[in-house]
């Protein structure tokens, strides 16, 4: 992958077989004396060469300022038919392979009623390390992505608060990130999103379609170019639509999670989290607490950075608030903080933990340097920041069901500044938009 | 009979302003030009190698093993191995490049996944 990064061209690379990760002190010997697959020398012999070969003439680093992709942007198609159209969008790289909504003028125009901002106005702007470009993005293109995801104008604002975290989905990672879009705030009943039965499969147009624009919008912005910016090696189905669902905020008996970011309960609002591991369990707490249940599933995903988030049924929260003793979210997040242990060996074996955290053992930072010095039994509480672990309830009270998750919260967005400003009639008796009452003519006799 | 029907459609390349960028503060610096890299060595025998790894899963496995092949073939070559400081995409200070401009000859650094 370095190959294609435009700060590494000059330097001088060897490769071995992949992966290295996982293999025994033999198979990695077999590396060292074997070939590179990219130049068929052995490995061993390059690297000798390569430490006393001049350098000379090696290729220059490109300027960065000159990056800029010389691709031309075409903002128009057609005409053409509708099956080419769609093909062509496909073969371009702007679509996930499923049909989209061609975005004709007219169907960008009616999305943009959905909002009261300026077609023009910048909504994001970030930075492609594949091209070295600085990408700016307004309201007219998020209106265009949004109808190839098939949204309504309605659902624009949602999407629009999306777009302005800059927030890429999709992950240049070799790893399979997952991700999550929840959804707070009166704008779930408006644009009837589900938070209830069901709300994470594929029933509802609201949930599935703003989930969908976030892959798209992120295809678009150039973060699914395989090997150059798409890594993953096994990818995540999880992306097609990113867990989108609003919070069920009528039969939470805790705070909304939008209100424990700061946000009134009146704002609307989207919060998004991003991670790796996902456990969807079939049972309950029939035999032991829903607290201890948890318990045992986080102590199997030794989190970075003390990040978790539970999707739990609203029955769940119940439970806990009734029959377990824990009064708030935080509550219950202090005790699975402190009651969640394993062993320090465990941790610091497990490979993200030792690529990510172990640097901050060795510069100092607690509790990690503490636990760095600990033997391999001793215990630790992996989760040690109540603060990031997560709650959000989702869910129709028909079994008192969760799914605990390594994500880790990223960032939240307000949708009510994206809204379509309200009219300038005052519609206070409910009549507004309600036909004439029937008018009486005189009578020609 | 049948009639085609043809649109014209906006693309996503709407409303994309494209310009020249620059890397994130803390995601890294252009490598150095070709000449500013170190002299390379007319020879191994008798330096230093300084055996950097990245902190990629199996990188500092491989560098136990690349610093065996150097002791078994290549025993006048004295190798140290290291991890580089910070975490896998970044670094948080320079002390162990400093250590190996001062007392270093060479360095070997990898390896990913």
């Amino acid at each position: 992958m370095v190959r294609n990064d435009p700060r590494a061209v000059a330097l001088p690379f060897i490769y071995t077989p992949h992966p290295v990760i996982g293999l025994s002190a033999e198979a990695l010997d077999k590396y060292i004396v074997g070939n590179d697959p990219h130049t068929g020398k052995s490995v061993i012999e390059e690297i000798i060469e390569v430490l006393t070969r001049p350098i000379e003439g090696r290729e220059l680093p490109p300027d960065p300022e000159k990056l800029v992709n010389t691709g031309e942007t075409q903002t128009v198609l057609g005409p053409d038919t509708e099956e080419n159209l769609q093909q062509e969008f496909y073969t371009r790289g702007w679509t996930d392979g499923l049909p989209i909504i061609l975005p004709t003028e007219e169907r960008v125009q009616k999305m943009l009623t959905g909002t009261g901002a300026d077609p023009d106005e910048v909504v994001g702007e970030f930075f492609r390390f594949d091209t070295g470009e600085s990408i700016k993005f307004n309201v007219r293109h998020v209106a265009v992505v949004a109808v190839m995801a098939g949204a309504r104008p309605e659902y624009f604002p949602v999407i629009l608060a999306v777009a302005s975290t800059k927030q890429s989905s999709l992950m240049p990672s070799t790893t399979a990130f997952g991700a999550m879009l929840v959804v707070n705030g009166p704008i779930r009943n408006e644009i009837g999103m589900n938070y209830g039965i069901g709300a994470f499969s594929p029933v509802n147009m609201a949930n599935s379609v703003i989930g969908r624009a976030w892959t798209l919008l992120s295809i678009c912005w150039g973060f699914a170019r395989p090997r150059r910016t798409l890594w993953s090696s096994q990818g995540n189905n999880l992306l097609y639509n990113n867990m989108c669902a609003a919070e069920n905020e009528e039969s939470n008996v805790w705070e909304p999670f939008h209100v424990s970011k700061g946000f009134k309960p009146s704002d609307s609002a989207i919060s998004i989290f991003r991670g790796w591991g996902y456990f969807n369990p079939p049972g309950t707490a029939a035999h032991r607490s829903v607290a201890e249940e948890l318990n045992i599933q986080l102590a199997a995903m030794p989190p970075l950075n003390s990040s978790a988030t539970i999707i739990v049924d609203p029955l769940v929260v119940k439970n806990l608030k009734e029959n377990e003793g824990f009064k708030t979210r935080k509550d219950f997040c202090r005790w699975l903080s402190e009651s969640i242990k394993i062993p320090a060996g465990q941790y610091w074996k497990t490979d993200h933990i030792d690529m990510l955290v172990a640097p901050m053992a060795y510069k100092g930072v607690e509790p990690y340097a503490t636990w760095k010095k600990l033997p391999d039994d001793a215990l630790i509480a992996p989760y040690h920041n109540p603060d990031n672990i997560n709650i959000v309830v989702v869910g129709g009270e028909t079994s008192p069901l969760w799914k605990a998750t390594d994500y880790g919260y990223v960032t939240s967005a307000p949708i009510d500044k994206w809204r379509a400003k309200k009219s300038q009639v005052e519609c206070t008796d409910g009549t507004c938009g309600l036909p004439d009452e029937p008018v009486q003519y005189d009578s020609s006799d | 009979m049948t009639i085609e029907i043809r649109y014209t459609v906006l693309t996503p390349e709407t409303g994309i302003q494209r310009s020249p960028g620059k890397f994130p503060p803390g995601a890294g610096a252009l490598a150095p030009a070709t000449s500013s890299f170190a002299r390379r060595l007319d020879t191994l025998e008798n330096k230093t190698i300084y055996l950097v790894d990245t902190g990629f899963g199996g990188g500092s496995k491989f560098m136990i093993e690349l610093q065996k092949w150097f002791a078994e073939h290549m025993p006048n070559v004295k190798t140290i191995r290291k991890r580089k400081p910070g975490n896998v995409f970044m670094d948080d200070n320079n002390e162990l490049w400093e250590e190996i401009k001062e007392k270093g000859d060479a360095v070997v650094f990898g390896v990913a996944g």
